[in-house]
């Protein structure tokens, strides 16, 4: 229960059987392993925090230049830079074991083999509360397409992985060709927890000085509020489908901004960008959540959950 | 974020200079340490920019930066009065631990650096300047070279200026160490554009000496969470915000 000026709101929520203090998730890669944000946001006053996309051995990641900025977003290319799953366990874990707030890991992985053994290690760390998968990256066995890029694959992958992670299965779905409907029907049926929706949407950038593209990967992923409402779409299409647990994302900047995703079905919501630009600024979103729903004169966050219909 | 207050505007030719009254950032901030800064209350542009801090006393400190596209030119409007949201200060900064310095500046390079200079002059530590502009649109950065009894300052210019230097920072330093050869336990300090970096990385007057250099990138964070700001080093990709800006210059590879 939190209380504003008196007034009380439940914003607990739920993602399957686990329970959230509040539907404020940090989202993958913008809050680094968490020591990184901690000097400038209290992590224990947010429902989640999600580390930053691992894989089973460090990524070096994409050459410069990684960051582009468009109209009301940021393309990155950082190429899921990370230290690797055995780095991140000696060196965050113990950090991450002075907080109370749940913790999500992100992975990726290029074959099936690497997705799993990297589940396998995380999932029995004690302190991890869930693991989220990141399916948006290339299968190095299927000729570089990504695991999402049909249902097969997708079912492949994830089969194998909820029969190795014991903790809340989290995927996350990014922009894709199959339909989001059919997607998160199928996760449900293969016992995923929740899903995370979206990721980035592929993108490009010109450089007008050289007259060439501007990443090096030619392509990169557009966040930040100009993606935001191509992603209430999915999360609203996604949760019409199936009633597994989504935590929305895609651009929240404000605490109405997460009250949209909220009314479109999410029962979580995730905020990433908007970090970048302010590293408090989840806490601020989830104040001005909170206010909104004070100022409605509701009491409980599944009131507004799935409301727009 | 913290809410910085504008309390003083200079138009520098291409460059604005604000003072502000900050606590919390004047009274942390080290020569070499920038802020982010946010260019706009609005969605767009959603970034903060990196600026370099000029200078930082008691409560205030100063920012001088070049307007060089949109997040600039919209800084550029804020008057005195104005607030600043910005956060910091962010960053390593230069080591102190010099028993003398020569200062090596490139265009903007000026602002850490002059920083740097203020601080070892209350330090009472021996320090020169020398510090290059492309062209005589720059020569009134000239005004942030530190006046030090037991240093030299130098200015120069590539495009002939009367009264000034005519070459690179690069062809001033060989003039000075020329006249007043390098004692070896001089630190060199430098900042400045890629071109002036790299030469500057293989010339043989710095060769086996104590270097360090302050890097610019594009940030989206600036505190270490996106790793937007890579650049290869030595030891694999380092993230300037976060394990820079300030680094050895020897770790830099071109």
């Amino acid at each position: 229960m939190c209380s504003l000026r008196g007034y009380l709101v439940n914003i607990k929520t739920r993602l399957g059987t686990l329970e959230l203090a509040n539907p404020l998730v940090l989202a993958s890669g913008t809050a680094g392993y968490g020591r990184e944000i901690a000097p400038y946001l209290d992590l224990n006053r947010v429902g989640a925090i999600t580390v930053k996309g691992l894989s089973l051995f460090p990524c070096s990641g994409n050459p410069p230049p990684r960051i582009y900025e468009s109209a009301s977003g940021v393309l990155n290319s950082i190429g899921l830079e990370n230290k690797g799953v055995e780095r991140f366990i000696q060196e965050d874990i113990p950090f991450l074991e002075t907080l109370s707030t749940r913790v999500f890991v992100n992975i990726w992985g290029t074959d099936e083999h690497s997705y799993r053994d990297g589940a396998r290690t995380l999932t029995a760390i004690e302190r991890i509360d869930g693991i989220e998968i990141n399916v948006s990256c290339p299968n190095v066995e299927k000729g570089g397409a990504s695991f999402a890029c049909s249902l097969d694959s997708l079912a492949s992958l994830i089969g194998k992985l909820r029969k190795v992670v014991t903790k809340t299965l989290i995927v996350k779905l990014g922009p894709m060709k199959e339909d989001i409907g059919a997607v998160v029907i199928l996760l449900e049926q293969l016992g995923v927890d929740a899903v995370s929706i979206t990721n980035t949407f592929p993108a490009l950038a010109v450089n007008l000085s050289n007259e060439r593209l501007f990443f090096s990967r030619k392509t990169a992923g557009l966040s930040g509020p100009a993606i935001k409402p191509m992603a209430l779409r999915m999360v609203y299409e996604a949760t019409q489908a199936s009633s597994i647990p989504c935590i929305g994302m895609g651009g929240i900047s404000s605490g109405t901004d997460a009250v949209e995703f909220l009314l479109v079905g999410a029962c979580a919501v995730g905020v990433g960008t908007a970090t970048l630009k302010n590293p408090a600024a989840a806490l601020e979103i989830l104040e001005g959540m909170q206010s909104w729903m004070e100022g409605r004169g509701i009491e409980r966050i599944e009131e507004i959950i799935g409301k727009a219909r | 974020m913290n809410e910085a207050v504008i309390t003083g505007k200079q138009i520098v030719g291409n460059f604005i200079e604000f003072t502000c009254t900050c606590a919390e950032v004047a009274q942390h901030a080290v020569p070499g340490q920038f802020v982010m800064v946010s260019v706009s209350p609005t969605l767009d542009p959603f970034l903060n920019r990196p600026l370099g801090i000029l200078w930082a006393k008691d409560d205030s400190f100063a920012l001088l930066f070049e307007v060089v596209g949109r997040g600039t030119s919209l800084l550029a409007c804020l008057e005195k009065g104005d607030t600043l949201p910005v956060l910091g200060p962010l960053g390593n900064g230069y080591s102190l631990d010099a028993s003398s310095a020569l200062l090596l500046a490139g265009g903007r390079g000026v602002v850490t650096l002059h920083f740097l200079a203020r601080r070892f002059k209350e330090l009472g530590i021996p320090v020169s300047m020398l510090c290059g502009v492309r062209d005589s649109s720059e020569i009134m950065l000239e005004r942030y070279i530190i006046e030090c009894e037991s240093g030299l300052r130098l200015f120069c210019c590539e495009e002939g200026v009367r009264g000034l230097f005519q070459g690179t920072v690069v062809d001033a330093l060989e003039e000075y160490a020329a006249l007043h050869p390098l004692a070896p336990e001089t630190v060199i300090y430098t900042c400045g554009p890629e071109g002036m970096l790299r030469e500057l990385a293989m010339h043989p007057l710095l060769e086996k000496r104590r270097v360090e250099v302050s890097l610019e990138a594009l940030m989206g964070c600036g505190f270490g969470v996106c790793m937007s700001c890579a650049r290869k080093s030595t030891e694999g990709y380092m993230h300037i915000c976060s394990e820079g800006p300030v680094c050895a210059l020897s770790e830099v590879t071109w």
